[in-house]
């Protein structure tokens, strides 16, 4: 029994020292992106952190609600019961989180939502066009081959909306612009990449012609790539991605991906921050309309993508 | 004392120690509204464990608890978004639908004796995959996560008093089962046939039947706890539950319930829900890094865990030796 209680002794020290760090007066923001191990979410991260830090008395404190909408939901509930000045959430839903925004907003605290918006008015809402970058990403695909061909699509996770969206507007601009463009396979990857190499294997198996593919995140794009290098068909089928992040460019320059679409996710994140500040001054708390930012995409191929200057990748 | 009385007491002084230090590192800790929801998402894997030790005394385990949540909030959704058919109507189906796949599950285990752990991991991937087929799809064929707006479904979500609804039946729930488990004939059963299934069939027990009762309560318990996950959320998800057997397990063995069968009991499960409810809401509050802090809540269990069985085995070796010791005793009186 003494042996237990000189084990827990160290446990609740430990804790202890780890809340000290909480204890300064500042205001103080929640950030809550889906999960914090993916290049957007660090480039949001990094992107608010530096515009918060050169504002002084602010505090960030980010969580991990590792793509579950249910863990996102408690982390929620847990900002609020702790008296944050404001959040800055990416909502993994956007019907399973506005329960969770309505109630922060009704204690006072102004929400910005990135990329997908909720049922509920809130603060404000900065977001990538992920429908309008999908139409392009098709309208591009569907220039380059010429009006004709076989894409095939590596899909997010069903109910993932901004996924969802980016499939939408690529749908959208077939159906519309190129009619005799074929899209001969759709799968779930996941987001993630081994997910799409067996995705792509599998595509490329079934389709003896396939020209191209778009992978709605650039994980999956990379993924795709690695897939159609290895079977030795990378020449012949032409791969785009989404988001831009920093090895996707690099790959597009070295051509194993077509292309992306571009977002630049520090300047999304210092939006929201900035956003954030003027929130907490202002000092207002209700909110009867969501004010909604758009970051224009930009279409990165090998021509376009030296435009993008070192410091903008992420 | 009995021994286990002592682990027990044990584990409520770690989690009381723990809650000491969280109090002291974090004001927002002590709070009426923290400790609410905390105590809320106790509920919403302690309703689940409860259900979920049963199968665990009987030396079995169900891996398609989370697959059960993420099908019953389906259900559920469709009946929301394609009928008018009052809430309270509809519910007891979708409880009935958790308590079906108790019963796919122990047919498969019993009849043709196939690993539980093999049935309830391919129900789990069917039962995933129906979500997603019966899931609400908006005009151009993707899953749309409805919005729910029926006041008597929301109703559970709600509070009574300081207290979410969800708590008060989790507590309702412990206390039923607990006095099932331990005072009548049915609950005897369970833990004989998790002990030793032979003896238990060769003393008259049917151990068939009650294997087939503690799935079919496992699924109650998982679609129970679906309707409340919903009805907070205001919406339902496909995904909903999926992985969440994770917790279950870690709050089931933290309880004291091993997977070796035939002892364990729901005490011990409410506070192992409370344990890891408790550890998972205070490491928010600490400033740590997301990174670092999965890792400490992992520590955190092998450290109960590795106490747990190191007392256990004290225990057990100081009661040898005195058994020994008064054996030599008499042995000496005896001569």
């Amino acid at each position: 029994m003494a042996k237990t209680k000189l084990m827990a002794l160290p446990l609740a020290l430990f804790l202890l020292c780890a809340g000290m760090t909480l204890s300064a007066q500042t205001w103080k923001i929640g950030y809550l992106p889906s999960t914090v191990g993916q290049a957007l979410t660090k480039a949001w991260g990094t992107g608010i952190d530096t515009t918060l830090k050169a504002a002084g008395n602010v505090q960030l404190q980010a969580l991990d609600a590792q793509m579950k909408a249910e863990t996102q939901v408690s982390m929620m509930d847990d900002f609020i019961n702790q008296g944050y000045n404001l959040i800055i959430l990416q909502p993994i839903d956007a019907a399973a989180l506005t329960a969770s925004v309505k109630k922060a907003e009704s204690k006072g605290i102004p929400v910005i939502t990135l990329n997908t918006d909720t049922l509920a008015p809130h603060f404000a809402c900065v977001t990538m066009d992920d429908y309008g970058a999908g139409y392009l990403v098709g309208e591009s695909i569907g220039k380059t081959l010429k009006g004709a061909g076989n894409v095939a699509l590596i899909q997010s996770p069903p109910g993932a909306l901004a996924g969802v969206e980016r499939e939408k507007g690529f749908r959208a601009s077939m159906a519309k612009l190129y009619p005799n463009i074929k899209i001969v396979g759709a799968q779930n990857g996941e987001w993630n990449k081994d997910k799409a190499i067996a995705i792509m294997n599998s595509f490329m198996q079934v389709n003896s012609q396939l020209d191209a593919v778009f992978a709605v995140n650039d994980n999956m794009a990379e993924g795709a790539a690695i897939a159609a290098e290895s079977a030795g068909r990378l020449k012949n089928i032409m791969i785009w991605g989404f988001n831009g992040q920093m090895s996707t460019l690099a790959q597009i320059e070295s051509g194993k991906v077509f292309g992306t679409a571009y977002t630049n996710a520090y300047d999304q994140g210092a939006i929201a921050a900035k956003l954030a500040l003027e929130a907490l001054k202002a000092g207002t708390k209700t909110f009867a309309k969501t004010q909604v930012v758009t970051v224009k995409p930009f279409l990165a191929t090998k021509e376009t993508v030296g435009q993008i200057p070192a410091a903008s990748r992420w | 004392m009995s021994i286990t009385a002592l682990r027990r007491l044990i584990l409520i002084g770690l989690l009381l120690a723990i809650g000491l230090g969280l109090s002291l590192a974090s004001p927002s800790f002590l709070k009426l509204d923290n400790l609410m929801t905390l105590l809320q998402e106790a509920s919403q894997t302690g309703i689940v464990a409860v259900g979920f030790t049963l199968v665990l005394i009987t030396a079995g385990i169900d891996m398609s608890i989370g697959a059960v949540i993420a099908i019953t909030a389906m259900i559920c959704a469709n009946f929301l978004t394609y009928t008018h058919i009052p809430a309270f109507a509809f519910i007891p189906v979708a409880l009935g639908a958790g308590c079906l796949v108790g019963l796919f599950n122990g047919f498969f285990i019993t009849r043709f004796k196939l690993p539980e752990f093999i049935v309830t991991l391919a129900s789990r991937g069917i039962l995933a995959g129906l979500a997603l087929l019966i899931a609400v799809k908006d005009a151009d064929g993707f899953v749309s996560n409805v919005f729910i707006q029926d006041p008597v479904y929301l109703g559970f979500g709600g509070t009574v008093g300081p207290f979410y609804i969800i708590t008060i039946v989790f507590l309702v729930l412990a206390v039923l089962v607990q006095f099932f488990l331990k005072r009548t004939r049915s609950g005897t059963n369970i833990y004989a046939t998790g002990a030793n299934p032979t003896a238990a069939r060769l003393s008259g027990i049917n151990t068939d039947k009650t294997i087939f009762a503690v799935y079919m309560f496992s699924g109650f318990c998982a679609s129970l706890s679906s309707i409340f996950l919903s009805a907070r959320m205001m919406t339902a998800m496909p995904e909903f539950g999926i992985g969440s057997e994770m917790d279950v397990i870690a709050a089931v063995v933290i309880g004291g319930t091993p997977f070796t069968g035939g002892i364990g009991d729901i005490w011990g499960t409410v506070i192992g829900t409370v344990f890891l409810a408790m550890i998972k809401n205070g490491i928010l509050k600490l400033g740590i890094s997301p990174y670092i802090q999965p890792i400490v809540i992992g520590g955190i269990i092998v450290v109960v865990v590795v106490v747990d069985v190191w007392y256990k085995g004290f225990a057990e070796r100081l009661a040898r030796n005195r058994a020994r010791r008064r054996t030599a005793e008499q042995d000496r009186a005896a001569a």
